[in-house]
């Protein structure tokens, strides 16, 4: 059985199998719950969500937040950390400035970087400087393997969760993978076959890089950055990493058992010339 | 993680098929907006009226590079209860490039039911926006407004 909602600014499907149609159906329902929850938590536009609260108030005090929300920011700080500040959420400022997020109601908002986030306890949270933070490069990713958990309690044992190009697999059957590369006017290329993991893919242009760790390129363009990893959280974190190193056998991807590869439209030109 | 979790392969691209999915037809859409409902039509060709005083509306939608079809259930009081979507299509064909590997390829994978389902549906890759399905629904909102709301 297979489903589509728009969610998450993008089209969440979600493919399931193995159980009778009605309690496939709950299933589904539950895993569709799942994303829609963590939309509702960390959504950047929506002013009510714990990250919108978060960003207006944790500088002042300590804002308590959603054990989900909680957790996605704990992750959040070991990436940022184990990775030396080339994953950071606090890339608020910068997506405001350039306008790929609205400014509602944060006026005095400076560029910072995630060390700012303070844990009091296990769901409060503070700011130690006036940063806003977006979680677009995780909470996609987090949201896929709550909806996978989902499926498996109800359950499945056979399933798909694609999050717009983020996507988790579950169960003895490996699929096939197929990437979307950049300046390949929507082909897709065969990437290879994904059982029991995830798979997250970014563009160059998708990406806010705060420091330049790389020189600038045009070819990078049309480069696709995909990271293979256990969860889908952590690939779709370190896709950010890999467009800011374009380094895939970098150590940062190996400390978290992940397997990182570029996609480029000119070498698979080359190859299949 | 395993390695084995991630099988290699040695070349690219390839599949005839224009990227499409059907997840329901009309009939299946109003039975998961509204179980147990039954469905009259109205003056609209493309909205039918609950039993208990919802609607149904399907209309289709135009991204950047793809068509979607899409159902919003409708609350009795206005409210949306519920968007799925029906029909998702690339509006691009994906590039045919027969080789050598495929055959070896298709054997490894031949019980995976992504066979059986079509060419390709597991399309990572940059995420893409569901903007257009947004506006599409704030579009179908108002021929509510405008068309149905609380006709009976």
């Amino acid at each position: 059985m297979r489903r589509a909602r728009p969610l998450l600014g993008t089209y969440v499907e979600i493919d399931a199998a193995g159980l009778a149609g009605p309690a496939l159906e709950r299933a589904i329902e539950a895993a569709f719950g799942a994303v829609a929850r963590v939309h509702r938590l960390m959504s950047f536009h929506d002013p009510e969500s714990d990250l919108s609260r978060l960003n207006r108030r944790a500088v002042a005090e300590p804002v308590a937040v959603d054990r989900w929300t909680a957790k996605v920011l704990a992750k959040a700080r070991t990436l940022f950390d184990e990775t030396c500040g080339l994953f950071d959420c606090a890339v608020g400022a910068e997506l405001m400035r350039c306008g790929r997020l609205p400014s509602h109601g944060l006026g005095n908002i400076a560029s910072g970087t995630f060390a700012a986030v303070e844990f009091m306890s296990d769901d409060r949270i503070r700011f130690s400087a006036p940063i806003a933070i977006d979680l677009g490069g995780i909470a996609k990713g987090f949201a896929v393997d709550r909806a996978i958990a989902a499926l498996r309690a109800h359950g499945v044992r056979e399933a798909l969760v694609n999050a717009g190009g983020d996507l988790r697999v579950m169960g003895k059957t490996a699929q096939t993978i197929h990437i979307r590369c950049p300046g390949l006017d929507g082909r897709a290329i065969q990437a290879g076959l994904l059982r029991n993991a995830a798979i997250a893919t970014s563009e160059a242009a998708a990406t806010v890089v705060k420091q330049r760790a790389r020189s600038a390129s045009s070819q990078c363009a049309h480069h696709a950055y995909s990271v293979v990893a256990s969860t889908c959280l952590l690939a779709d974190a370190l896709t950010k990493v890999l467009v800011q190193t374009e380094d895939p056998s970098a150590g940062y991807f190996s400390k978290f058992g992940a397997i990182a590869f570029v996609t480029s439209a000119d070498a698979l030109e080359d190859r299949v010339a | 993680m395993k390695s084995s979790q991630w099988v290699w392969l040695p070349v690219a691209v390839i599949s005839t098929s224009v990227h499409a999915t059907t997840y329901f037809s009309v009939e299946q859409v109003q039975r998961a907006l509204f179980p147990g409902a039954t469905f009259s039509a109205t003056s609209l060709p493309n909205a039918w009226r609950t039993s208990n005083g919802g609607y149904v509306i399907v209309d289709r939608v135009i991204g950047k590079h793809e068509y979607i079809t899409l159902a919003v259930g409708i609350n009795p009081n206005g409210t949306v209860k519920q968007i799925e979507i029906m029909q998702y299509q690339e509006s691009y064909g994906y590039e045919v490039r027969e080789a050598s590997w495929r055959a070896q390829f298709v054997g490894k994978s031949a019980s995976s039911p992504l066979q059986l389902n079509g060419d390709i549906i597991n399309i990572g890759g940059a995420t893409l926006s569901s903007r257009h399905v947004t506006e599409g629904v704030k579009r179908i909102l108002q021929v509510y407004e405008q068309n149905l709301k609380g006709k009976r």
